[in-house]
């Protein structure tokens, strides 16, 4: 992670090896990150390019004491991602989608290309189908914590919400999944 | 014993991933047993939300498509200069400035000179044949008996030395200063009469002369040689 902070310092020296080599080190995270969210190899690449096109030009705003790199890149690319999710939503078949409860979006997921359905495995498809139909607040506490395994303190910072919501984001996030899934007729035999 | 305090299906739910993760106090976690074994709503519940977290923990990273990376360096740092011609062949030396490309280069080519040079491979006559994996292991093998062959002659010589040394110095020793006298002239076995009792000594000391000369004169021939 010093070594992110130092990368940074290259940068904003107009070094461009140096983001070269930071593009190199978090595409494959962040690339993750946006697929889990939208579920759409093609939109997920869009916003890839957006995260580190913004995380470029507000670089010299970032503050190691923030907590990390990775921690403000990741809540860059959340907030993307939640713009993209309220810009797109309008365009999206659905009759329930308020940011209160119900929790669960009833559109159904976006078609996958063949090529990815073979790259996710039949039960790694269905559980991103079910993710894509939480609602967004749940999906990134749950995509944060179990997909990318982080503490709850670089989720919070991430998120900048208290802990106590973390921890409740990602419980009922987790119930909600369980339960798609169990609709889905995926669940333990 | 106090009685266990009984909680809800809501407070059961609340609590969940903080009875998954461990996270709940004994008393809380007796509580949440004691209500799970018991009910047929919350026990399929916690057997699935587990379930799905195995699932979960157990999904692979997605790879994401070579492309992007180009994509959004070309996005950020605008389009790279296309290199064409004769300067796109050396393009690849730009990766020499990196001190861990230049390093490995070295010593990669550090390696090959080693072994060119360890093996019949002549730079004035070059021969693929001479850099077969055959050939350089015959030639290495001649090279290392040659240097052994050397080594052993070099020992050989320096004993020699010191064998000439070391009688040198123990006929100093023996004989006392006022009998040094010049050795007698006359054939093997004869006497000066000085000794009639012992003929063989004198032999033996007339041949012990006459080696030490031979020795003498080849270890001047040989330091001769040495300095040339």
């Amino acid at each position: 992670m010093e070594q992110d902070a130092q990368l940074v310092q290259q940068c904003l020296q107009g070094d461009g090896s140096a983001w070269e080599e930071l593009v190199r080190r978090h595409t494959r995270r962040i690339y993750n990150i946006c697929y889990r969210f939208t579920g759409n190899g093609a939109e997920a690449e869009d916003l890839s390019q957006d995260v580190f096109l913004r995380v470029y030009k507000t670089l010299g705003s970032y503050r190691s004491a923030y907590g990390g790199f990775a921690t403000w890149m990741t809540s860059v690319t959340r907030n993307l991602l939640i713009d993209h999710y309220r810009r797109t939503k309008r365009d999206r078949v659905t009759d329930s989608l308020d940011d209160a409860m119900p929790v669960v979006e009833n559109k159904a997921s976006s078609a996958r290309r063949p090529d990815e359905l073979a790259l996710l495995g039949e039960l790694s498809s269905q559980i991103q189908t079910a993710l894509t139909k939480l609602s967004p607040e749940l999906r990134e506490a749950v995509i944060l914590r179990d997909l990318q395994q982080l503490e709850y303190g670089e989720i919070q910072r991430t998120l900048a919400v208290p802990e106590g919501t973390v921890k409740s984001r990602i419980n009922r996030g987790r119930i909600e999944l369980a339960r798609i899934l169990q609709q889905m007729g995926v669940g333990p035999s | 014993m106090s009685s266990l305090p009984t909680w809800t299906h809501e407070e059961i739910e609340a609590r969940l991933t903080d009875y998954l993760e461990g996270l709940l106090q004994p008393e809380e976690q007796r509580a949440f047993d004691a209500h799970i074994s018991n009910c047929e709503q919350c026990e399929p519940l916690l057997a699935s939300v587990s379930h799905l977290l195995n699932d979960l923990h157990s999904m692979n990273e997605i790879e994401p498509p070579p492309r992007l990376i180009y994509a959004i360096l070309d996005k950020t740092l605008g389009p790279r200069e296309t290199v064409t011609g004769w300067r796109a062949a050396f393009a690849w030396l730009r990766a020499l400035a990196n001190p861990r490309v230049g390093y490995g280069f070295a010593s990669v080519a550090a390696t090959f000179l080693i072994v060119v040079s360890g093996s019949s491979f002549s730079w004035r006559k070059p021969r693929l044949a001479d850099l077969k994996p055959a050939a350089i292991y015959r030639h290495a093998d001649q090279q290392v008996h040659l240097v052994y062959a050397r080594g052993t002659k070099f020992v050989s010589d320096l004993r020699v030395v010191y064998e000439i040394q070391s009688r040198l110095s123990q006929d100093d020793q023996q004989i006392p200063v006022q009998d040094r006298r010049p050795a007698p002239k006359g054939d093997p076995g004869q006497t000066d009469g000085t000794n009639p009792s012992s003929p063989k000594q004198q032999n033996r000391a007339n041949g012990i002369d006459r080696n030490l000369q031979m020795l003498a004169t080849d270890l001047q021939l040989f330091v001769e040689r040495r300095i040339r």
